[in-house]
């Protein structure tokens, strides 16, 4: 028996983790290489000891005289880890040369993971699928922790990383820090100063835990993790390209999202609702002859407004588009997005060949856009039946009358120019009247020479000038008759309180339905992404290398159209797919520590990174499925965690040396606020936000220089109701064309594509906005008011109480007495009582760094 | 390259590098000089600038360029692509030969289509001879400045598509401006203004989707300017409750607070960048209202380019500004004009707005020229599309993506010279044709940058400003006497 020497190894086990190769063999593979050959080969290697070699994947798979070394994604049930972590009788290697716990984690990993070994590097093929993100998740065990109290799983899986890297734990956070955190990260608003101060009185995890069901109860809450969910999904109220179209019930989608977060649907559900809730959920909806809408129609009906994720993406509105060529970027943008948002894949490349470095074939992708084949957008009305008979009897009683008027008034203004331009051309010679009376279109250059001195004149004519008194009596009594018919108008029906969206404009949404079987077209490859170019017809089907090459079948024979969308939806929501899980526990991290485990949250691929806790993943990814795919019980797990609840402000030396990016979360990330969130937490403060929720997206006003470029002035009409130009970011309009300048400015989502993670970039057009817009000043104008009515004129008490309201904490005394500084000499250069002062400091607190980061 | 600016906690400094840096950097000491206040510290290295000045991949003379977009497609056969046989034919039938299953416009069915030639004359210009139809004749003496070339084409006849291939080189959306990627490349030289400038003179078809950075970080977007007078750029001047000494007042005290802040949190980059945004908002707002400034140019010069002219005012304030704002070191600058999408009275339209453009665009060459600045400064003058040999409705002309002409000046680009040429009626391109991402490719390779090099990795690729194209490069042919 030979006994090895024992190499450090750590340090090579740390650089082969961390080495992030996007080709060859997963982390995890190496590193159980490297540890099988330096502890195991000597013996069962070209030895073969006990029949065992651990040479091949099949002759471990095969194993020795004790049987099978290796269960892949069974590390419980495999002898080779029994055997290294000396449970048994077994006890490898021989002697008191033993595994270190380290080691012996890279061991179960690999072999959780599929235990997969680089020869078998075939996708599609009958083995376990070689790349990680492509294999089923197998719920690894949790490690085994020192320390007294029970820890949180994701602390267990964290702390092993930290020691395995030899770094050091930030301690918690403070009280205000923390609540500040969650606060944000869970509503997008500052917390009330009250709730910090409690919370400081009393920061137990008690405490703790029961704010954080309270905010995760909080439709603020909804709002906040809505907003991610459409950034991923490429939400806009516009069309974009040259046209920008208005995409009138698009909000129904973004509300419904909210809703979703809110009322904390599953996510299975979630997903099966925006791919496929008409075909899961089949309802004819036919319109109730009553005020209610049953329950269950309801619920069919939320199901479906679902679908509207694929009718909010970009549209070439533009008038001779041929259908075929809009039908195909419809159908790749729906390719697209479905891989994007649910798989984690970028189906894109495979549009115009085969994927380079997924095992996605550009067959898979046309099969995916197949799926997609028989549907279409169509609009629906989400409202009973009473409701459009409302409409109608308005319309017969209020808005024929208004009709009949504009009819008079259009025939008077006619009358009157006809009158007034005979006159005009009895000033000219007939011949220039007669080239005049001819078809615009038809005159020669010189009759439109000799005619342009007359265009002129009766283009210049106004009416209203040339009206009899009696006339314009008449024409204005028309036009306040017409105001006053319109502004009469209801604005929602009768007895029940269900609003008409416009003037009469009934409730519908834009969703999902189906094309006639006889309509539906078939899908081709197109050679490299070119409609004139069309190869093989396709049939609807998963992607081979993730499903096993499962086929989709026709759900119904004759007439029907195939369900194949509920097909895709059922399939990316079973409890063992690789995928789904994994990408929406990887984003829902990704909101809460700023970093995904897999930082790439779009691509799972093999252009993309690899996990860092890969266990982690696949723990929770397992974990929350298990538990119902429940999202608050996934975020209170996160943020009960001591990971989370870390200080961001911890700096060490020796952990900056070895993890610079803070990868294995040796301490808490410090965000930038979101653009909406700023706009929210300016107005929070300000004491000016509306909590209004829902509906037609609202338009705060712009600047003259914000409206430049601007393609037409009614592409940005704003509120009417001052209210709603306080409302939360979520609902400001989103034009693809033109984004809120100050959404722009702070790197708000490009809905164009899906936008899984924001940019964060620190410019001077950001400083300028806080600066000297007026939105920024006039709510510090606001704030000072709410500061001088809490505590009067003193200006010691103002500073204090405006330090309170804006950073949720008492100013230093060094800052007190900089900020009194600086009220004297604003007070002493404007000579003004102290109001505007307190106003100007209010603006100085918006432009700090501590009020739009969060530690 | 895309981590640096995504906002995960930047790269730690040891504890001195981070002490070193704190509140004493460089941000910090400028502002307090600008605010005239005491500056103490001396200056140290701040944190890496996405917009810092980058070497190109090889030497090349053009260091900014200016873009003349004829925003709507300006026809080729009546301004740069002279067709005796279509005006002999005019009035006939689109031969047999000249239709194609593929030939998809807008309005017109190519079938039934009528021939129209143009209304204007071609005359040789220059020493070169090179024709230039009469709606230019300024723009005309430069002739021997120009390189006209007529064999461009693209993918789509529809507007927004076309601007959006002609704008980022794709035919999606999502993707970043010409000017993004020009930025991105060789970084801003203009300290004090934004570096990637727009104007225009009317609204701008697609609006922000032409110049936006797309999924390059946003610090590469270009920024839109009212060319008419008042504000320059939005958000540039304090409200007006805030005099100038209280705003002094507020960012001394704004830097101050923001220092303290970053003295515990020495390692974040990005708020000791954050202070640093402060000095350059400040230094933006003193410096662009003095570029804005028209009457700081003699009258002599203003004549010159049309300013006060109301024909030409417009287009001529943004000339003139862009020269001011290419003397600064700004980058790449956009000029829209509206609107050359001549659906019926065709000739009228273009004689409008060659009439609006023509003196402004010829008085800029010669003054960048007379400045020394012409060498190191490409100007590229392009429409999103051309226009049908045929009519359409009233003589009109409807959009066509087939075969067009854009011509190049300055940058090193050598004039005189018509490269490529379209079919005997203009319709398509069929001589060294030129795909718009060829068009961009060039456009790089002027400025010292290989388009293959110019790489962004987004959503699992290598993303690049000519897609998978550009393997055409006129650069060299260019550049060439």
């Amino acid at each position: 028996m030979r006994i090895r020497i024992h190499r450090p190894f750590l340090p090579v086990l740390a650089a082969v983790l961390w080495a992030e190769s996007v080709f060859g063999q997963a982390p995890a593979e190496k590193a159980a290489r490297a540890l099988l050959a330096e502890n195991c080969l000597g013996c069962h290697g070209e030895l073969r000891m006990s029949g065992l070699d651990l040479r091949q994947r099949e002759t471990m798979l095969k194993g020795g005289q004790r049987g099978p070394a290796i269960v892949p994604g069974k590390p419980v049930e495999s002898l080779l880890l029994k055997a290294v972590e000396r449970t048994g009788d077994l006890k490898m290697p021989p002697g008191k040369q033993t595994l270190s716990v380290e080691q012996i984690g890279v061991l179960r990993s690999w072999i959780n993971q599929g235990a997969r070994w680089e020869n078998d590097n075939k996708d599609g093929g009958a083995g376990a699928p070689s790349w990680w993100s492509f294999r089923k998740p197998v719920r690894p065990a949790v490690p085994v922790t020192s320390g007294n109290r029970p820890k949180n799983p994701i602390d267990a899986f964290i702390e092993a990383k930290l020691r395995e890297k030899g770094l050091t734990a930030a301690p918690p956070a403070d009280p205000r820090t923390l609540i500040r955190r969650v606060y944000f990260d869970l509503t997008g608003l500052p917390p009330a100063i009250d709730e910090v101060e409690a919370f400081e009185k009393d920061p137990s995890q008690a405490a703790y835990e029961k704010l954080v069901d309270r905010l995760l109860e909080s439709p603020r809450y909804g709002e906040r993790y809505g907003k991610h969910w459409l950034d991923v999904v490429r939400y806009a109220d516009s069309g974009g390209y040259e046209t920008d179209l208005y995409l009138r019930n698009a909000w129904r989608y973004r509300d419904y999202v909210i809703q979703s977060f809110h009322l904390d649907k599953p996510f299975d559900q979630f997903v099966q609702e925006q791919i496929a809730g008409d075909e899961i959920w089949p309802d004819d909806l036919a319109l109730e002859g009553s005020y209610d809408i049953p329950d269950e129609k309801r619920k069919h009906l939320t199901a479906w407004i679902g679908t509207g994720m694929y009718a909010v993406g970009a549209e070439v509105g533009e008038s001779n588009l041929d259908f075929k060529k809009a039908r195909a970027e419809k159908l790749a943008d729906w390719a697209d997005i479905t891989g994007a948002a649910f798989l984690g894949l970028t189906f894109g490349c495979a549009r115009c060949h085969d994927h380079k470095f997924d095992p996605v074939t550009q067959k898979d992708y046309y099969r995916l856009q197949a799926i997609f084949g028989g549907s279409r957008e169509i609009e629906i009305p989400v409202t009973d039946k009473m409701q459009l008979r409302a409409r109608d009897i308005v319309f017969s009683t209020q808005m024929l009358p208004i009709l009949e008027l504009r009819t008079a008034y259009k025939l008077l203004v006619s009358d009157v120019t006809k009158r007034s331009a005979a006159a005009v051309k009895a000033r000219f010679p007939p011949h220039v009247v007669a080239a005049y009376e001819k078809d615009a279109r038809k005159r020669t250059a010189q009759e439109k020479a000799i005619t342009a001195p007359l265009v002129d004149a009766i283009q210049s004519i106004q009416v209203e000038k040339e009206m009899t008194p009696d006339e314009l009596r008449r024409h204005d009594d028309l036009l306040r008759q017409i105001a006053k018919g319109i502004v009469n108008l209801p604005t929602q029906t009768g007895d029940r309180p269900i609003p008409f969206d416009g003037l009469l404009d009934v409730a519908t949404a834009t969703v999902l339905g189906h094309f006639e079987r006889a309509l539906v077209r078939d899908v081709h490859v197109l050679d490299r992404g070119e409609l004139d170019r069309p190869r093989d017809k396709v049939l609807p089907g998963l992607p081979a290398a993730l499903s096993q090459g499962r086929a989709l079948t026709p759900d119904c024979s004759g007439n029907c159209v195939p369900y194949y969308r509920k097909q895709l939806a059922l399939w990316l929501t079973e409890s063992d797919h690789p995928l789904t899980s994994r990408v929406i526990v990887n984003r829902v991290w990704f909101w809460h520590f700023g970093q995904g485990l897999v930082s790439t949250l779009n691509d799972f691929g093999r252009q993309g990174q690899v996990p860092t806790h890969p266990e982690l993943l696949d723990w929770l990814a397992t974990d929350f499925v298990a538990g119902g795919w429940r999202m608050k019980r996934l975020h209170r797990m996160i943020l009960l965690s001591d990971a989370y609840q870390r200080s961001s402000r911890f700096a060490n030396d020796a952990n900056a040396a070895k993890d610079a990016g803070n990868r294995s979360l040796w301490r808490m990330n410090r965000r930038r606020l979101e653009a909406e969130a700023i706009w929210d937490a300016v107005h929070a403060v300000a004491g000016t936000l509306s909590l209004r929720m829902g509906g037609r997206p609202v338009v705060p006003p712009l600047s003259a220089e914000e409206r430049t470029g601007l393609r037409s002035r009614n592409q940005w009409v704003h509120a009417g109701d001052p209210e709603d130009q306080n409302r939360r970011g979520v609902y400001v309009l989103v034009r693809r064309n033109s984004r809120f300048p100050l959404f722009d400015i702070f790197d708000g989502a490009d809905p164009s594509v899906s936008c899984p993670e924001r940019d964060v970039t620190t410019v001077a057009p950001q400083a300028l906005w806080l600066m000297n817009n007026s939105v920024p000043f006039q709510q510090a104008q606001h704030l000072a008011r709410r500061v001088a009515h809490e505590v009067g004129t003193n200006p010691a008490a103002r500073v204090e109480q405006a330090w309170r309201f804006a950073l949720q904490r008492m100013p230093s005394p060094e800052e007190k007495r900089q900020a009194l500084e600086l009220l004297a000499s604003l007070e002493g250069l404007d000579g003004s009582a102290s109001q505007p002062a307190l106003e100007k400091l209010c603006l100085a607190i918006f432009n700090l760094s501590e009020f739009i980061f969060v530690d | 390259m895309r981590s640096a600016f995504c906002g995960r906690v930047a790269p730690a400094l040891s504890r001195r590098e981070a002490i070193e840096k704190s509140g004493l950097g460089l941000g910090a000491m400028a502002l307090g000089q600008l605010l005239g206040l005491d500056a103490r510290a001396s200056a140290k290295a701040a944190p890496a600038d996405p917009l810092a000045p980058r070497r190109p991949h090889f030497s090349a003379k053009a260091k900014s360029v200016i873009l003349f977009f004829m925003q709507g497609g300006p026809s080729q056969v009546d301004t740069f692509d002279p067709k005796p046989a279509l005006s002999r034919l005019d009035g006939q039938s689109l031969p047999a030969s000249f239709r194609s299953e593929d030939l998809n416009l807008q309005f017109i069915k190519a079938g039934q289509a009528k021939l129209m030639g143009t209304r204007r004359s071609f005359r040789r210009h220059g020493q070169s001879g090179l024709e230039i139809s009469d709606l230019f004749p300024n723009l005309s003496r430069h002739a021997d400045g120009l390189a006209v070339i007529r064999s461009c084409f693209h993918d789509s006849f529809v507007h927004g598509p076309a601007l959006l291939l002609m704008n980022t080189g794709h035919i999606r959306m999502g993707f970043p401006s010409m000017g993004s990627w020009v930025l991105y490349g060789l970084g801003s030289e203009s300290s004090n203004l934004p570096s990637f400038i727009v104007m225009s003179d009317g609204g701008i078809r697609s609006s922000k989707s032409l110049f936006g950075s797309g999924f390059l970080p946003a610090v590469y977007q270009g920024t839109l300017l009212r060319a008419e007078g008042g504000t320059l750029i939005e958000n540039l001047n304090p409200p007006e409750q805030l005099s100038g000494q209280d705003q002094r007042l507020l960012l001394a005290k704004i830097n101050e607070w923001n220092r303290q802040h970053v003295e515990s949190r020495e390692d974040d980059s990005r708020l000791t960048a954050r202070i640093r945004s402060y000095e350059l908002a400040f230094r933006m707002q003193m410096e662009a209202p003095e570029v804005g400034n028209l009457s700081k140019e003699t009258e002599a010069v203003r004549r010159a380019y049309g300013v006060e002219d109301p024909k030409t005012a417009k287009f001529a304030r943004m000339c003139l500004l862009s020269r001011r704002m290419v003397e600064r070191g700004v980058r790449f600058i956009q000029l829209i004009n509206n609107d050359w999408d001549g659906h019926s009275e065709c000739d009228d339209n273009h004689v409008k707005n060659a009439a609006a453009t023509d003196v402004p665009i010829a008085a800029l060459i010669a003054d960048l020229r007379q400045r020394g600045l012409l060498d190191s400064t490409l100007l590229v003058w392009a429409g999103e599309f051309g226009r049908t040999p045929v009519m359409q409705g009233s003589m009109g002309r409807d959009h066509s993506p087939y075969g067009f002409s854009i011509w190049m000046a300055g940058g090193g680009v050598r004039g005189g010279k018509a490269i490529g040429a379209t079919d005997d009626l203009g319709f398509r391109a069929v001589e060294d044709k030129v795909h718009v991402n060829d068009i961009h490719g060039t456009i790089l390779a002027l400025l010292g940058m290989d388009h293959l090099k110019l790489t962004f990795h987004f959503q699992g690729r290598d993303f690049r400003l000519t897609d998978v194209g550009g393997h055409t490069n006129l650069a060299q042919r260019l550049v060439r006497a």
